[in-house]
């Protein structure tokens, strides 16, 4: 008997449980969160069953429950796709999540409104497992929707404070402008292949895809955020650490690349698509790693630095290796959910500081979360055989040996390099060094919750890489024979990048201080996209479209057309051509000068 | 010519110079006016008398009485002037401008 569509299912519902306990009022007790992280572990144990069989077998499966609706010649009915990416992807986002609630338990203690915070990232889950495991494009987008949503809830949390009600309007804002291209693919793929259902798209496989592959593209660059709809994503730290560690780092801003892997079969024939996407991908890491070099605030950099991992796994997209780019979403979410719990770690127990010019030597204070920084940056910059290798190695072998664009791949590499030197530089203000914070601390890093959580997603960074590559069937063939330089890309540029922070590190310790260059505040100020975009255009607009619509019609063409312009005409002409200025002297002058004339005249002409 | 008309005939010159080339007040071309008017009295009873022309002898007389009426005109336009403005400044008449 096969019971991995049932399981599926069950661990799926288990999961909206909580939910439906509000309705019983059970939720005001004070232990809803330990049973909300309670059913995320158990859901996650029960999610693992199916994968296994998955593995095992290989055996895609897709659930189709309930018939919705059917208008005209559509139909839409609730179906789960449980395929290799959703399959493998349910249970990592469980894992992390479950150890991100674990995490926030500690985090959020002292928070009166702890239990909507669960609830709110309950339901954010809920909505993010509706997003993978969407067969049709309509599940797809409510579960697209959802995150949305939920992320302005959770952004906004502290919503007493200016800059988090901002913060969380231009999320909302910029994935608005994403979900216009969502929608017009959506419309696209109505029209010309009369269903949202992925197997019927794949099928019918259309010819010019043009249209659709961009609308995909512009709704990942709004919730991936692309250079172009990215200054949501630094802005959005403002929200609490397990807010930044959950949405922006691990789940919800993968949804854009996750959509994008999902059409691949459509995207692996349309060849100015992949440039696109490449070029894009290329231009976001690069961009966005050169932010994250100066910035202050540790959860800002850890943002860039999602911003630019994004950004890869776009080139990868590019260059034709979905597979490959799901395994760095994976890998990806592990150490960069660690990396924030461990700067949350450090922003709690350095009572909310969270510049990195207060903060150090915590090498000796706080030696656990000194241990999982180390280890979450080294895999962040793909060193050997941890986690980021797996995937972030193969990137850059693949895009190596493969006919593509020089330029995005020099870029690529750049950003690389630029991995390892701002990962030294939050090792190296935050860890190492003479301590810059208040002599009265309140370090403490002895929560049973806040170092199981981090330990396991220690174990993920460290092993994850391994488990999941070796027990993945085949898909795309990595390139194996490549010249040895090729092969040792990643490492140099990466030691390249480590040795050369260090070096400028330890030699400000003693440079004089200096006015900041173009270069670095062009670094600082996240390249002067947000300040240039958020006043200029809406400035313009507003300012037009105010003229047009009250100084237009009453005002020119009314007044102005006719009978100003013939009165300013007329004052205009008069006063050039008439000379009368009231100067009797200049007037009796000429009178005397023309007798005087004329008389000359008569007298000498004879 | 002779001298005595020269004379006379410059004195009306220099009168209408007078005239039309003044700084500032205008009761300096109206009193140049008037030295105008008077020359030319001068000239024509000059020329009557040499020639004999009896008949044309009322003319300067009515000349005169001509240049009566004018002086009061031009004396009434001053005192218009000088009823606005305090002074008879010829700058104070640049009402027409554009």
């Amino acid at each position: 008997i096969n019971m991995f569509s049932s399981l599926m299912l069950a661990s799926l519902s288990v999961l909206t449980l909580p939910i439906m306990s509000s309705i019983l009022n059970t939720h005001k007790n004070s232990t809803y969160p330990h049973h909300v992280k309670n059913i995320i572990s158990y859901a996650f144990i029960t999610s693992l069953i199916p994968t296994m069989m998955f593995i095992h077998s290989g055996q895609e499966t897709i659930i189709s429950n309930w018939h919705w609706v059917t208008i005209q010649t559509l139909k839409l009915s609730l179906s789960f796709k449980l395929d290799y990416f959703s399959m493998i992807f349910v249970p990592v986002a469980l894992f992390v999540t479950w150890s991100i609630m674990e995490f926030s338990l500690w985090y959020m203690h002292s928070d009166p409104y702890i239990t909507r915070f669960f609830k709110y990232l309950l339901t954010f889950l809920i909505t993010m497992m509706i997003l993978v495991t969407a067969n049709n494009l309509f599940q797809l987008f409510i579960g697209w929707e959802g995150v949305g949503i939920m992320s302005f809830l959770l952004i906004g949390w502290w919503y007493g404070r200016t800059d988090a009600n901002t913060a969380a309007l231009q999320a909302i804002l910029y994935n608005r402008i994403g979900d216009i291209g969502f929608i017009m693919a959506m419309a696209w793929f109505l029209f010309n292949a009369n269903t949202w259902d992925l197997q019927q798209i794949f099928m019918l496989d259309p010819n010019l895809t043009n249209l659709p592959l961009l609308g995909l593209l512009l709704a990942a660059t709004g919730k991936s955020a692309q250079f172009g709809l990215h200054p949501w994503l630094p802005s959005a730290m403002e929200g609490p650490t397990p807010v930044s560690a959950l949405l922006h780092s691990s789940t919800m801003v993968v949804a854009g690349v996750f959509l994008l892997i999902r059409f691949h079969p459509l995207m692996e024939n349309n060849k100015t698509i992949q440039s696109l996407t490449l070029c894009l991908g290329a231009i976001t890491t690069l961009f966005t790693a050169i932010c994250a070099l100066t910035q202050n605030d540790i959860k800002k950099i850890i943002a860039f630095s999602t911003s630019s991992q994004l950004g890869l796994m776009i080139v990868t997209i590019g260059i034709n290796q979905p597979y490959l780019a799901f395994l760095h979403i994976c890998t990806h979410a592990f150490f960069k959910a660690m990396l924030f719990m461990c700067s949350g770690s450090i922003i709690h127990s350095l009572n909310d500081e969270q510049d990195i010019r207060k903060m150090g030597g915590l090498f000796n204070a706080m030696p656990f979360t000194t241990t999982s920084l180390i280890i979450g940056s080294l895999a962040l910059t793909g060193m050997p055989f941890l986690t980021g290798f797996y995937s972030k190695d193969l990137i850059i072998e693949t895009a190596n040996t493969s006919y593509t664009n020089a330029w995005a791949l020099l870029m690529t590499l750049i950003a690389t390099s630029l991995t390892a030197v701002y990962s030294t530089r939050i090792i190296f203000f935050a860890l190492l060094g003479q301590p810059r914070f208040l002599p009265l601390t309140t370090i403490n890093e002895n929560n049973p919750f806040l170092i199981n959580s981090i330990k396991r997603l220690l174990i993920g960074s460290i092993f994850a890489g391994f488990f999941i590559s070796n027990n993945i069937y085949p898909t795309t063939i990595p390139e194996m024979t490549m010249p040895i330089y090729m092969k040792l890309t990643a490492l140099t540029v990466t030691i390249l990048g480590f040795t050369l922070a260090l070096e400028l590190s330890l030699i400000t310790h003693n440079l004089k201080l200096e006015h900041p260059t173009n270069m670095f505040k062009f670094s600082n100020l996240l390249g002067y996209y947000p300040t240039i975009m958020h006043r200029l255009p809406p400035l313009a607009n507003l300012s037009m479209s105010q003229k047009s619509a009250s100084l237009l019609l009453d005002s020119i063409w009314l007044e102005n057309i006719l009978p100003k312009s013939i009165s300013q005409f007329q004052m205009k002409t008069s006063i050039l051509i008439s000379t009368q200025k009231g100067q009797i002297k200049l007037y009796f002058l000429s009178f005397l000068i023309t007798l005087t004339l004329s008389m000359l005249l008569f007298n000498l002409h004879e | 010519m002779s001298l005595v008309h020269i004379n006379i005939f410059l004195a009306f010159t220099v009168s209408l110079v007078g005239l039309l080339m003044y700084r500032s007040h205008l009761m300096s071309s109206l009193l140049c006016l008037e030295g105008m008017m008077l020359s030319l009295f001068v000239m024509a009873t000059m020329v009557v008398l040499n020639t004999h022309f009896t008949l044309a002898s009322m003319m300067p007389i009515i000349l005169l009485v001509f240049a009566a009426c004018e002086a009061a005109l031009g004396l009434s336009l001053l005192v218009m002037v000088s009823n606005t403005y305090g002074v008879d400044h010829v700058q104070n008449l640049n009402l027409l401008q554009c």
